[in-house]
């Protein structure tokens, strides 16, 4: 939610989303953050314009931003599904997909 | 109200450069100003459109950093006041009744300013909005530039203005100088010396005339003193020969005036004389009668001597009734002239000048009978009939009859010596008649007195009434006559007036007034 900035091995956390005009993204606007589309982007504008955390990167398919998120070291993405990418450690989020 | 030339050139000048003092202190910055402030209002609209714009993208590509550079698009101008974004909400009212829209200030750069989302222009800043509207959320950018460069402008343009006007006024003031000096200068040393000209000084001249059109009036005003110099010059000589003549006139007319009062005096002697052989022809007539019958007495009374020395007393006595009868003749005859001296006395005496109700009829009648004889006794050769017809209820006339009597005298000499003329002349075979007739017509009496002559030639008409005018031969006229007697006639109120026919006679007619 941007409330934590760096990882505990000091690396920047960087967050990839997918965009909410996508069903990823509302899914995980509404599911994750409990937010309509909206109303999160919203919430991360003002968190930029406070300074209070980096934008997040958004993407228009889970491949670009599992991409991302291989190349990337920090990088977190929330995806529906599983990642196909290998070089990708996924977690399930309270034990199920989104 | 009255304004010398000198005054409305000055005003003129004056007027000019006030009205471009005014365009260039006032109007001029004025609209300068303003034109600065639209196109400077235009270009701060038109930056916070673009500010809105980028705003607007970057939201939609949901590149919250590009929302921030969009908004920072404005940051490196040195005019910028503030930008902000402000958000727009349509939110419940306190009695969640209705709806109301609440704008709140989402960001401002630089963060030190806190404008309030209800902020607007004033002289110190500008202040526009441009809307956008995104899903995310609506709102709008505002975006305050200072003014400090416009006013700098302003400032400078009215010092410009000032230094401009100040040039213009002290151009104005030389131009005034120049213009009293080159027209104003030279007009009034024109009006006076003509004022001195028209007190009669004609050394008057203008100096140095310029090479202006005033220049050519003082010139043309130069030669017009000369040629009135010399107007004058030969006026004098003119009213010096002028006086000498009238001097010479005057003394010709005096001269004139004694010649006229000699003639005039010359005709009075002649009517005497004319008058003088009439009374004289008159009582001659008794005293032929007088003597003739005296005369064949004392024939008688030898006879009768003679007859009683014989003894024929019967004779004696025939003798002694016919002288008798002779000493009657003789007496008659004798009382006869007396009756004409008389009446002759009679009527110098009445020569008052004074009018007196006359009896025309008479008055007529015996001056034609005076004017015949008298004729008679200077040409025995002479000879007319007189005819008359007299109205007898014309009455008696207010009139001087001294007056009177040598008017009809003069007519009618005038109408025998016409009437013989012409008989001499043997154009007509006729004898020389004179009319003389009396009538009464519209309060008026007429005297007419016509005669069989030649009648008067059309050339001459208009001139028998003038004094000195006569067509008789030198020395047996003077031609006053006709001129007194018109003279005369208009002083008694009448009018005397002439019809004439060539070769068939004239007729003069008196017009006298009934009083």
């Amino acid at each position: 939610m941007g409330e934590q900035q760096r990882w505990r091995g000091g690396a920047k956390i960087t967050i990839a989303l997918m965009k909410t005009n996508t069903p990823a993204g509302k899914s995980t606007s509404q599911v994750l953050y409990g937010m309509s589309p909206d109303e999160l982007n919203k919430f991360w504008l003002a968190l930029v314009f406070q300074g209070k955390a980096a934008a997040p990167y958004f993407f228009n398919s889970a491949a670009e931003l599992e991409a991302f998120v291989a190349q990337n070291p920090g990088a977190i993405g929330i995806l529906d599904q599983v990642a196909a990418n290998d070089q990708i450690k996924t977690i399930l989020v309270e034990g199920k997909k989104l | 109200m009255f304004l010398t030339l000198k005054t409305k050139i000055w005003l003129t000048v004056l007027s000019i450069v006030l009205m471009f003092t005014f365009f260039t202190l006032y109007y001029f910055p004025d609209q300068r100003g303003k034109l600065l402030i639209k196109n400077y209002s235009n270009e701060v609209q038109n930056l916070a459109n673009s500010v809105a714009l980028g705003v607007k993208i970057a939201i939609r590509e949901q590149n919250f950093e590009g929302v921030q550079t969009a908004m920072e698009f404005v940051k490196g101008d040195p005019r910028l006041k503030f930008v902000s974004m402000l958000q727009i909400d349509t939110v419940w009212n306190d009695n969640h009744t209705g709806y109301k829209i609440k704008s709140s200030v989402f960001k401002t750069f630089p963060e030190n300013e806190h404008p309030s989302p209800t902020v607007s222009s004033s002289d110190s800043i500008i202040v526009k909005q441009a809307p956008f509207i995104t899903p995310v959320m609506s709102g709008s950018i505002l975006l305050a530039f200072n003014t400090k460069e416009i006013v700098d402008s302003q400032k400078k343009v009215r010092e410009t203005s000032l230094i401009v006007s100040g040039i213009v006024f002290l151009i104005g003031i030389i131009l005034g100088f120049w213009l009293a000096r080159t027209i104003s200068v030279p007009v009034l040393a024109l009006r006076n010396a003509a004022n001195r000209v028209g007190k009669g000084d004609l050394t008057q001249r203008i100096k140095k005339p310029g090479k202006d059109e005033i220049g050519e009036l003082g010139r043309a005003f130069n030669r017009m003193i000369e040629d009135l110099s010399l107007t004058r010059k030969e006026l004098d000589e003119s009213n010096i020969s002028l006086s000498a003549a009238n001097n010479s006139l005057s003394n010709t007319l005096s001269e004139l005036k004694s010649a006229q009062a000699q003639l005039i005096q010359s005709e009075k002697l002649a009517s005497l004389g004319e008058l003088t052989a009439g009374i004289a022809h008159e009582i001659q007539n008794p005293l032929n009668f007088v003597n003739n019958f005296s005369e064949l007495n004392t024939e008688l009374i030898n006879e009768m001597k003679n007859e009683l020395a014989n003894g024929n007393a019967q004779e004696a006595k025939m003798i002694a009734d016919g002288i008798k009868e002779n000493e009657q003749k003789i007496n008659y005859h004798g009382k006869r002239a007396d009756s004409i001296v008389k009446g002759m006395l009679q009527h110098s005496r009445k020569s008052s000048g004074q009018k007196e109700p006359t009896d025309i009829n008479a008055l007529a009648d015996e001056y034609l009978r005076l004017s015949y004889h008298g004729l008679r006794a200077k040409d025995k050769s002479f000879n007319a009939t007189m005819k008359t017809d007299f109205d007898e209820t014309i009455g008696k006339v207010n009139v001087i009859p001294q007056d009177m009597g040598r008017v009809l005298l003069n007519l009618f000499n005038n109408a025998f010596y016409a009437a013989s003329l012409s008989s001499k002349g043997g154009f007509k075979e006729q004898e020389p008649t004179v009319l003389v007739s009396t009538k009464k017509i519209n309060g008026n009496i007429e005297v007419s007195v016509k005669d069989n002559g030649n009648g008067i030639p059309q050339k001459i008409l208009d001139k028998i009434f003038q004094p000195f005018f006569t067509t008789k031969p030198t020395g047996e006229g003077t031609g006053l006559g006709l001129s007194l007697a018109y003279d005369i006639i208009k002083a008694h109120g009448g009018n005397l007036k002439v019809k004439t026919k060539e070769g068939e006679g004239s007729e003069f007619i008196i017009q006298l007034p009934i009083i």
